[in-house]
Formats: C-alpha cells, sequence, structure tokens
C-alpha cells in the first residue's frame, strides 16, 4: 500500500475551491469548515504526515468523522484521491496507538475472517451491547446464513448464455440471504450458471475502513486465491462496496511489489455489480407486469463502474407496469457507511433524516438499493411508514414469480 | 486568547465557537489561499441576527476585528482574515424564509447556499437567474456582498441587480433593514446598494429581500467553433450588436475546453482555437429566432462549426463543466490567477487582442474564458511552476491586463470584488477623489475599523 507520506503531494494538488462543501455529508450536516474534506486532508497533512501540529484528540476527530462515501473524490476537480488519504491516514495512526479496539477487532478481524461463525456474531452482539451500542442500531441477522441455502453450482435454466462467479459479500450472508436467493434464481433464469465458490470471506472494506491493511490482506489473499483462477465469464457481487474493494481498493491495500498484486490485475477486469452485469448482457425474457411505484437510491460505491448508477433503472423499467419515481438527490449518503453510524449516531441519523424524507416525498411503494447497509439503515427508518426497501434482484426476482424473497 | 472562548461561549453557545488550531486553520483563507492567509482568533457560528448583533457589539467594545465568511469560495480574499480576530461563518443561517409569489420575491437568510435557493425557486416555477460558477456552495450573502454574477450576466445582470432589500447588522450591534420587497423604491439614500459590493467591509448581512422572476419555459445550448480567438471575440461583439441577446455567452480557448472535457459527454472534439458556448432562452419562438439570428451571423462571419446540443443531459455537462472551469484548471496547473475585467463589449475583440500581446510580450501563458456576453472577460494567468521568475511575470501580466481593461473604459472587477487581489488597482480605476471617498462612507459604517479590515483598498479602512 502506498505510505500515508506518499500522498503529501496530491494533498497539495488541492485547489482549495471549496466545492467539497456540495459533497461532504459530514460537513453538510455539521455546517463548520473543520470536517470539510479540504481541511481533513489538511489536518493530515500537518498532523500525521510532517507532524508540524500535534496529533490532538480534535485532529483524531476531524479523521475520524469521515464516513469514507467517496462522494468528495468523486466530485474534486483537482482528482485529489481524499477517501484513499483518509485510509491510509487511519492505518498510519493504529500502528502507531496499537490498533482496533476490542470489539471492533472481534467484529471486523475475526467474525468476518471466518465464515460461518454464527455463534461467534451472537458474541459480538452481546459484547457490542455491553459497550453501550443498542440493539436497535445492530443490523438484522439471518436465521439461515444464504452460505446455509446456496453453494457450489446452479445451472442455467435453458440454454447457457455464460457463467459467473458470484461473490457474496457480508451484508448478504448474514443479514439479507433474500438477495442472494434473488440473485441466483435471477441469473439462472437468465440463461447464466452460477457458481458460488466455498471458502469466501469478508472483502475487507470494512478492515480497510479502520486502516487495518493487515487483516484487509489475509482476506484479500483467500478471495484472490479462490476466484482469480476461475474460469468464468464475469465475477459478480450484489453489493457496491464489495464492487468497489475488488475493482479499485484490493490493488492499492497491497504493496506493489506483492506477488498477489498480478493476480488482482486479472481478476478485477472481470468485476461487475450484479444488477450491471445483466443489464450489459439484457434480460434474456421479460418479467411478469408488477402494478407498483419503486424508486432508486444510488450507493455511494458507484464510482468503480461508470454504468451501475443506471442500471438498476434501466432493468427494472423493463418490468411491464413497474413504475420509476427519480427520487429527489438520487446519490444523497444515507449516513450509515459500514458500522460508522455506531459511533457517530447523532450524526448519522441526522444524516439519514434528509434520506428519508426525500423518500417520504417521493411517495414510491418499493425503495432499491445495492447496498445491504443502505437497505438496513435507511429500511429502519421506513418501518413506521411501512415502505419496503430492497435490493433491485429482489424485486427483479418477485418479477419473475420466485416466491420467499 | 483563552478569555476570548470563554466570552464567546457566553454569548453564544459551547457549539457555536471554535477555537482550537484544527479548527481555525479551515477558516485561514478563501479559494486564493496562496495569496495570503492567516488563521483567525476564533470561529463564531451564528444561528440568528440577534447572535451576530451580540458578537458584533462585544467585538465592538474590545475593538476585535470581525470577518463575516460565506462557503470561502472566492477568488479575491475578500474573507481571508488578514487581522486575525473574529470570523463570522454565516452558513448555518441557512433558512429559505419566504417565497412570495404574489410579489415575485424571496426572502433568505444570508447562509443560504445559492443552489439550495434556485432549486426551490425552480420547483415554483419561478426563477432566480444570478448564476455565480460556485453556486453549487456559495452563499446568498458571499453573492450579496461582492455582487457575484456569472454567465447569465448578458441578458439578466448580477446579483446586485436582484437585491431589493437586506437586513445588516451594524459595527456597534444595532440590526437595520434597508429596502424591502417593493419593486420600486426612491426614498432617502439606497444603502441596500452600498451594502451589495460591500464586501463585509460596512455591515454583516444576515438577510436579504431578493427578486425572482418567471423561469423561462424553454432553452437551446449550442457551441460555435471559431478558428481563432480573434475571430469568436469578433463574433460576441458581433451577436451583441445584432440585438439578440442571450442568457448566456461563455468564450472559451481551446485548453479550457480540454480540461472542461472531463465532464463534457460525449467530449467535444478540440478542432479548433476557441469556442463560444450559447445559451438563449425564452418562448420556444423566441429561441426559434433567436438561434437562427444566431446561426446566420455565423454563416455571414464565416464561422467554421456550430452545434446546437439537442440533448439536455448533454448541454447540463457543458455547463456543469464551465462551472467547474476554475479547479479544472488547477488539475493541470500549479497556479491559476483569475482576474475578472469587464470592458465594454465592442471592446472585446481589443481586450483579446491585447492580452494575447501580453502573453506573447512577457512569455508567460494567459488562458481566456469569460462570461463575454457582458463583456466579463477571465483572462487567467496559468502558472505550470511556482517560482520567483514566473510569479514576477505574473504580476507583471496582471497589471498590463488591467491597464488595457481600464484604457478601454472597463472596470477591474466585474463579479469577484476587490478584497485582497485588486485593491491596489482601486485608485488606477476610480482615481483618489473617490476612493477617499469610499473610505469617508467607510468611517461612518464603521468608525473603529472593525468590519473585514484591510481590504478594497490598501492603506486600511480609516479615512485620511
Amino acid at each position: 500500500m502506498k505510505k500515508i507520506e506518499e500522498y503529501a503531494e496530491q494533498i497539495s494538488r488541492c485547489s482549495h475551491c471549496s466545492y467539497c462543501q456540495a459533497s461532504c455529508p459530514v460537513f453538510m450536516e455539521d455546517i463548520v469548515e473543520s470536517v470539510l474534506p479540504r481541511n481533513r486532508i489538511e489536518v493530515i497533512l500537518r498532523s500525521v504526515i510532517d507532524k508540524s501540529m500535534p496529533l490532538s484528540p480534535r485532529a483524531l476527530e476531524i479523521i475520524d468523522r469521515c464516513l469514507l462515501c467517496t462522494n468528495c473524490t468523486q466530485g474534486c476537480s483537482s482528482q485529489v484521491p481524499i477517501d484513499d488519504i483518509v485510509i491510509a491516514a487511519r492505518s498510519a495512526i493504529s500502528m502507531q496507538t496499537g490498533g482496533l479496539s476490542g470489539v471492533k477487532n472481534l467484529v471486523m478481524g475475526k467474525m468476518l475472517r471466518q465464515r460461518g461463525l454464527t455463534a461467534l456474531m451472537g458474541k459480538a452482539g452481546a459484547m457490542v451491547q455491553k459497550v453501550g451500542i443498542a440493539t436497535k442500531d445492530m443490523p438484522p441477522l439471518a436465521a439461515k446464513t444464504f452460505d446455509k441455502f446456496y453453494s457450489g453450482t446452479v445451472k442455467a435454466e435453458g440454454e447457457t448464455r455464460g457463467r459467473v462467479a458470484y461473490f457474496v459479500g457480508c451484508g448478504t450472508n448474514f443479514m439479507y440471504p433474500d438477495t442472494g436467493v434473488a440473485t441466483v434464481n435471477v441469473l439462472s433464469r437468465n440463461g447464466i450458471e452460477v457458481i458460488i465458490p466455498e471458502g469466501q470471506v469478508c472483502c475487507g472494506i470494512p478492515s480497510i475502513a479502520e486502516g487495518d491493511f493487515k487483516s484487509a490482506r489475509e482476506m484479500i489473499e483467500v478471495n484472490v486465491s479462490i476466484f482469480s483462477d476461475l474460469e468464468v465469464d464475469a465475477i459478480v457481487t450484489d453489493c457496491t462496496s464489495c464492487g468497489m474493494m475488488f475493482k479499485e481498493k484490493f490493488t492499492k491495500v497491497l504493496e506493489t511489489a506483492d506477488p498477489l498484486q498480478e493476480k488482482i490485475s486479472n481478476l478485477t477486469s472481470r468485476v461487475w455489480e450484479v444488477t450491471d452485469f445483466l443489464n450489459h448482457l439484457g434480460l434474456r425474457e421479460i418479467p411478469g407486469p408488477m402494478d407498483s411505484s419503486f424508486t432508486y437510491h444510488v450507493p455511494c460505491h458507484r464510482a468503480w463502474s461508470p454504468t451501475v448508477r443506471h442500471a438498476p433503472r434501466q432493468i427494472l423499467t423493463q418490468i411491464p407496469g413497474a413504475e420509476f419515481r427519480e427520487l429527489e438527490n438520487p446519490e444523497r449518503c444515507c449516513g450509515a457507511a459500514g458500522a460508522f453510524y455506531m459511533a457517530h449516531r447523532e450524526l448519522s441519523e441526522g444524516i439519514r433524516a434528509h434520506r428519508v424524507q426525500d423518500i417520504k416525498d417521493n411517495g414510491a411503494d418499493l425503495v432499491v438499493t445495492q447496498c445491504p447497509v443502505c437497505r438496513f439503515y435507511i429500511g429502519s427508518a421506513l418501518k413506521e411508514q411501512g415502505t419496503e426497501i430492497v435490493h433491485p434482484m429482489i424485486m427483479l426476482a418477485r418479477a419473475y414469480g420466485f416466491n420467499g424473497c | 486568547m483563552k478569555s476570548l472562548h470563554q466570552d464567546l461561549i457566553r454569548l453564544l453557545s459551547d457549539k457555536q465557537v471554535l477555537t482550537q488550531p484544527e479548527d481555525l486553520m479551515a477558516y485561514a483563507s478563501d479559494a486564493t489561499y496562496y495569496y495570503a492567509s492567516r488563521v483567525p482568533d476564533a470561529v463564531v457560528l451564528p444561528v440568528t441576527s440577534e447572535e451576530v448583533a451580540r458578537v458584533m457589539k462585544y467585538a465592538y467594545e474590545k475593538e476585535i476585528p470581525v470577518t463575516p465568511r460565506g462557503a470561502g469560495s472566492g477568488l479575491a480574499g475578500g474573507c481571508t482574515p488578514i487581522n486575525g480576530g473574529i470570523v463570522l461563518d454565516m452558513k448555518r443561517m441557512n433558512r429559505l424564509l419566504e417565497i412570495d409569489h404574489d410579489n415575485m420575491t424571496a426572502e433568505v437568510e444570508a447562509g443560504l447556499v445559492h443552489r439550495q435557493f434556485t432549486r426551490a425557486v425552480e420547483r415554483q416555477g419561478l426563477f432566480y437567474p444570478p448564476d455565480p460558477q460556485s453556486a453549487a456552495v456559495c452563499t446568498l450573502g458571499g453573492n450579496i456582498a461582492t455582487r457575484a454574477g456569472g454567465p447569465r450576466g448578458v441578458k439578466y445582470g448580477t446579483t446586485g441587480n436582484y437585491v431589493l432589500g437586506t437586513e445588516v447588522v451594524l459595527a456597534d450591534g444595532s440590526i437595520i433593514k434597508t429596502g424591502g420587497k417593493m419593486v420600486k423604491q426612491s426614498s432617502g439614500y439606497d444603502i441596500t446598494h452600498l451594502i451589495a459590493g460591500s464586501e463585509g467591509t460596512l455591515g454583516i448581512i444576515t438577510r436579504a429581500n431578493l427578486r425572482l422572476l418567471t423561469l423561462p419555459p424553454v432553452n437551446n445550448t449550442m457551441v460555435i467553433s471559431c478558428s481563432s480567438l480573434d475571430q469568436a471575440a469578433e463574433l460576441v461583439s458581433a451577436i451583441i450588436a445584432s440585438g439578440t441577446v442571450p442568457a448566456m455567452l461563455e468564450f472559451l480557448i481551446k485548453l479550457a475546453i480540454m480540461v472542461m472535457n472531463n465532464y463534457i459527454t460525449p467530449p467535444l472534439p478540440l478542432d479548433y482555437e476557441a469556442y463560444l458556448l450559447v445559451d438563449v432562452d425564452g418562448t420556444a419562438r423566441q429561441v426559434q429566432e433567436d438561434t437562427k439570428k444566431i446561426k446566420d451571423i455565423c454563416q455571414d462571419l464565416g464561422i467554421p462549426d456550430l452545434r446546437i446540443i439537442e440533448d439536455p443531459h448533454e448541454a447540463a455537462s457543458y455547463w456543469e463543466a464551465r462551472s467547474k472551469l476554475y479547479p479544472l484548471m488547477l488539475s493541470i496547473m500549479k497556479r491559476v490567477i483569475t482576474e475578472d475585467i469587464t470592458v465594454p463589449r465592442n471592446r472585446i475583440p481589443d481586450f483579446v487582442r491585447g492580452v494575447q500581446a501580453i502573453a506573447a510580450d512577457i512569455a508567460i501563458q494567459i488562458g481566456l474564458a469569460g462570461h463575454s456576453g457582458d463583456g466579463n472577460m477571465h483572462p487567467t494567468i496559468l502558472q505550470p511552476e511556482i517560482n520567483d521568475e514566473i510569479n514576477a511575470k505574473a504580476k507583471q501580466a496582471i497589471d498590463r491586463i488591467i491597464r488595457i481593461g481600464l484604457d478601454l473604459g472597463g472596470t477591474i472587477s466585474g463579479e469577484h470584488g476587490i478584497g485582497l487581489h485588486k485593491q491596489e488597482y482601486l485608485e488606477w480605476e476610480f482615481g483618489r477623489t473617490q476612493v477617499e471617498l469610499m473610505k469617508r462612507i467607510k468611517t461612518a459604517f464603521d468608525p473603529k475599523g472593525l468590519l473585514n479590515p484591510g481590504k478594497i483598498w490598501l492603506e486600511g479602512g480609516d479615512a485620511e
């Protein structure tokens, strides 16, 4: 990985135009320029890189108060990789200060590295409760994880049009196996053979958000060894954050000379978000009619594919009777950002309130989004009004008549 | 400074006062950080006019400088707190108080972000034309303080033309209301329009009444390719002289299009030296007529190419790219100094020729991208490197460009304000007598010289 010191030049490229005021959800909530990406990287430069200022509690807070949503990076005319800089700074800081807290280490490290340890998940939950995080903040855990539904190969229905390997993210495996079931069935119905390799682990993005590159590398190694040699047309994921991790961050996490780099470069060109992949290929058969309106919350981790943000709109409007209603600010962050919302409850709830208001104003029957954390976090605020939020593949699966998802 | 912190907390609240270095450094300058910067002693985040008044009363008693700040996206150093003191960050005063459809006016708080305001207005079929290119972030208070404008200046004028009234906190903490929502006002001195453009030196703008128009139903964007800068400049003058008034008429050199192509989809081929990006708006019939007129003029002048951008997404991508031109230039240059000289529109060809001659003479790269329709050209010094030699050349170029602009009957700033950057040229434009008059006005408003001191003219706030 690039050391934080190597980013000094890129930080100096910031033009101070301050246009990141229009993209940073944290700034828009706090309305104070201290947390503006422009200042956050300046704080990193002075307190982590050239050390002209001490790494004070306030500096740590400013570095910590970032969702890693990447909206600033996407909008930055000077092309400063702001999220990479924050990640590298967090890594440098965690090395200085001795790593993660116990709970985070348990969740980020052990649990996500070892799939199927549902008991451990419960244990983590209990510990999280002990340190004061309310249970309503915890994502729902599925009674039966996705890996209990499917593994191995699921044949295509009818003539085979293609063959994909399915990377199942933690969100789908532990929280929302319905997304996985829908994905497998919709792909199969569309003539695509789906391989669900055993032994896959977390993509590692929760670890890099904490600056824990060591754990991330272990996970990358496992996943790369599983996926890089498969003879498939594409590696699909239903999660935009896992996709970003595979496509953009794998190579950045590792040292340039890391022997895994070559395998990664073979792998990244074949990574697709599943809705995007299917839209690219085209539906084989138009699904059945569905008399409902829907809207689309675009996840923040979208910039790794130029078409991923269009795919749900294009594919789901092919369902006869489904009426698409564009959200106000469709790309507005929901405030969840992995586990960020647990540590910054008030901030995240403030950010979420705007998103929820947009959805209420929109009035669609159903919201779709590809991110499981957005689904959980927005969904828990939508419960009262009864609006459902699901992955686009679930909406599509229902239109094809699959029940149970 | 501990007592300052405690005093301010007593006046407002704990969460509205910042004095830690990691916070203060965020407020040390506007977008021209390279020109001047200084961390303030405290940043205050008021949410009501009364809070602003309390801070001003305190600062007046203690004789502490106060610099008001909107988004800090300015290009003249206007909100850079060069004398330290208190920065008043106005962005939390961001309420849209009223859209009065019957009177075609709105009332806003000073910290409301321009784009949030225009979106709300346009949802009701109304129109607030001033369009500074930093609209995504800049505040209406900052716009009024600088009389900000943008491409639409050619047809609709700039912020100053839309301000009907203000609420202002004076230096001693008293609050006054100027003007109102009437479109006709003829009583007393026009304090409203003295405050507009005062760059925080006369009072703190806390609220404003703004005038609205009806949203034009139809518009049409086109790109005109020209074989030379001179040809493009001649075309601008010809369009204006023909009586056609485009909503926007932007002058862009090839280099500008090159960086804008990061956002333009699909990118525009770089086959020509200069381009005009034009928008006409109004009723369908008017748009059709204006488009035809511009086409005819292009034909008469032998302009190589005119493309109408039919797809609204593609057209929007041009205007978005245009709004990001300044930071985009910085992605290929180490430093970009944007001037905003405005000349009478029939003198644009002379100005363009003059700037090119200066660039050749001094051997420095000068970009030209301007809201040419209103005569507001942005000659932009492009520095691939930062060193003493090139900095000196840049200074020399700016001096000469300003001299040419003034000789052609122009003004040194069309929309950015004077701030720190242009203060040495103020007397060139106005002469000593008028600058002295300005200083006496300043003294009348701010006898202790505490409001954004050190701006607009060189010597500071006091009349001599």
